[in-house]
């Protein structure tokens, strides 16, 4: 058990630490004795090197980080020109020496005086969102893409406590794949469900999210399933990520191994229903860390779909960089498993900047004022720890 | 052995594991032909893709050079592929079917599958074959069960096969059995 004050104390010692969730609870990493920031030019070797670490059995025999967005196109080959915004880095990954376990209730609350700013500036607003929106969905006429989903930014100047935001997010809105990482100069906070990859020994699942219902009190999980299957457009973009998915990872894996686990399930979180599918697999003989990376990321659901002429299309329209959002934050262990997620539901700030992407789809049949407050409600949840 | 030729597809991978379970397959992408490998294969299959036939000469090279003298398969965009070399005209269409379950049916009593069986199969399509379509030795043989758009096409004599619909989605009954048929015709 770890002492009464330890959280404070960790945050208020300034040393760079991360929390993840785990089953149960957390699990908090710092001591960091190593910390690599990604380049287009050392991430290859980085990956190839992050299970090459003499001992396999430890608890912290891991590097544990992030990719950005940028990164994982550059990864799979796809160049990203100049963007505006933060220049942040594309990746970082740290080597722990300290692994602890935290409760459910993170018992943490700030003392100190911090006043933010609550205004958060939008970077595209609702008319240019239509004319981006009109213009994909020509583009789904004419077959370049089958979905996409278009980004929006919302940002502010603000010093935030990030444990404290952190403690408050989960109290609301927890999610299996939330985390925080608090370094010297930046921070990212996120509430994240969605997970990419949970890869241990040769079987390797994904766990897309496609579609998503507002809980209000008629509703429960048989009706919202109701609501998913009769609702055609949901149906259609929640097919779409799953046979992408499935494509993903026969990339990787054994003939005749790719299985859906779980066909088009509900989940229940505090406030919403999530869609949800389970996809698995076994991996071939000789299949690197590196392999996985590129065949799963950057995740499919959060892009839209085929990946790459879609990733095409995105990156002529997005006039400033995505940054951490839809990169992926997880760890790869010295024996080669790994867990990984979607970075969404995401706050990053840095050197006294915050920003909060969101993003939601076009298909054919959406409508573009439904999907622009739709990306409101997304980031309000997050805005709304700046009060 | 089976030459896969990939248009950069977020499903083709789900055709080489659908593929693979009959024979070996080699997967390439469409501008990274492997010559010496694409010669050796005893079948060539036209992978689903965005946009449209005209935008992958190199494809539609391939098929004139190997029609008749190889099997090919198209799917999706391989099969438009097929039908723009045959000089049929590939057109957007009304309704536009991405992720959607439907139930298509055999109508032909030439197909390799039994007249008027109907079964459910997954579709990613915006683009559709123009009517009336003719072409030597090549008949289509299903059809969507409402609208009556192209489903599919069979030319027995030079064995040249495509489907509009995605074999390998989940969202298609007995896939696998479809391409297992194919194959060994």
């Amino acid at each position: 058990m770890i002492k009464k004050n330890y959280l404070e104390n960790l945050n208020n010692s300034n040393k760079p630490f991360i929390i993840y969730r785990s089953k149960k609870g957390f699990d908090l990493y710092t001591d960091f004795s190593k910390k690599i920031i990604l380049t287009k030019n050392n991430i290859e070797k980085f990956i190839n090197q992050s299970t090459k670490l003499k001992s396999k059995k430890k608890e912290t025999d891991l590097f544990i980080g992030f990719f950005g967005y940028e990164i994982l196109n550059n990864l799979i080959g796809i160049k990203v020109k100049k963007k505006k915004g933060l220049k942040f880095p594309k990746g970082i990954f740290y080597k722990p020496e300290t692994k602890l376990k935290l409760p459910n209730k993170l018992n943490y609350k700030n003392l100190r005086l911090v006043k933010p700013n609550k205004l958060f500036k939008i970077n595209i607003n609702k008319s240019s969102y239509k004319v981006i929106f009109d213009k994909f969905k020509k583009k789904i006429k004419s077959g370049e893409t089958y979905q996409i989903k278009i980004c929006t930014k919302y940002s502010n100047k603000a010093q935030i406590d990030a444990l404290d935001y952190f403690s408050r997010l989960v109290k609301t809105n927890m999610a299996p794949e939330a985390f925080m990482i608090k370094d010297k100069d930046y921070s990212i906070i996120s509430c994240s469900p969605e997970n990419l990859i949970i890869k241990k020994n040769d079987l390797i699942t994904t766990k897309p999210i496609a579609g998503t219902l507002k809980k209000n009190m008629k509703l429960n999980k048989v009706k919202a399933l109701v609501f998913f299957k009769k609702n055609i457009k949901e149906s259609k973009e929640h097919n779409m990520i799953v046979d992408m998915e499935r494509s993903d990872l026969s990339k990787i894996c054994k003939v005749g191994s790719v299985k859906i686990l779980k066909k088009k399930i509900v989940e229940e979180y505090k406030d919403l229903y999530h869609y949800v599918s389970l996809i698995g697999g076994r991996l071939k003989k000789n299949i690197s860390s590196l392999d996985i990376i590129k065949a799963m990321m950057p995740g499919g659901s959060v892009i839209g779909c085929p990946k790459i002429s879609t990733l095409n299309l995105l990156n002529k329209q997005e006039k400033e960089n995505r940054n951490v959002y839809t990169g992926s934050f997880g760890y790869i262990k010295s024996n080669g498993d790994m867990r990984f997620n979607i970075i969404i539901r995401s706050i990053l700030n840095y050197k006294g900047n915050s920003e909060i992407s969101v993003a939601s789809g076009v298909v054919i049949d959406s409508n573009a004022r439904h999907e622009f407050n739709e990306n409101y409600i997304k980031a309000k949840a997050l805005m709304d720890l700046y009060k | 052995m089976i030459y896969i030729i990939d248009h950069k597809d977020s499903f083709t991978h789900n055709v080489v594991h659908q593929f693979e379970r009959f024979d070996d397959v080699t997967c390439d992408n469409f501008y990274e032909i492997n010559e010496d490998k694409l010669n050796k294969s005893k079948v060539i299959v036209f992978s689903p893709g965005p946009g449209a036939p005209k935008d992958y000469p190199i494809s539609s090279g391939i098929y004139k050079r190997f029609k008749g003298k190889k099997k090919i398969i198209g799917i999706c965009l391989g099969f438009q592929q097929i039908l723009h070399c045959e000089k049929g005209k590939i057109i957007k269409q009304k309704k536009i079917y991405h992720g959607y379950q439907s139930k298509i049916k055999v109508t032909s009593a030439n197909s390799l599958f039994k007249k008027n069986r109907k079964f459910n199969v997954g579709r990613y399509h915006s683009l559709k074959l123009k009517e009336p379509f003719a072409a030597k030795n090549f008949e289509i043989t299903m059809r969507c069960a409402i609208s009556n758009v192209a489903m599919a096409i069979e030319n027995n004599k030079e064995n040249i096969y495509g489907f509009q619909f995605h074999p390998e989605s989940f969202l298609t009954e007995n896939g696998n059995l479809l391409i297992k048929k194919i194959l060994s015709a």
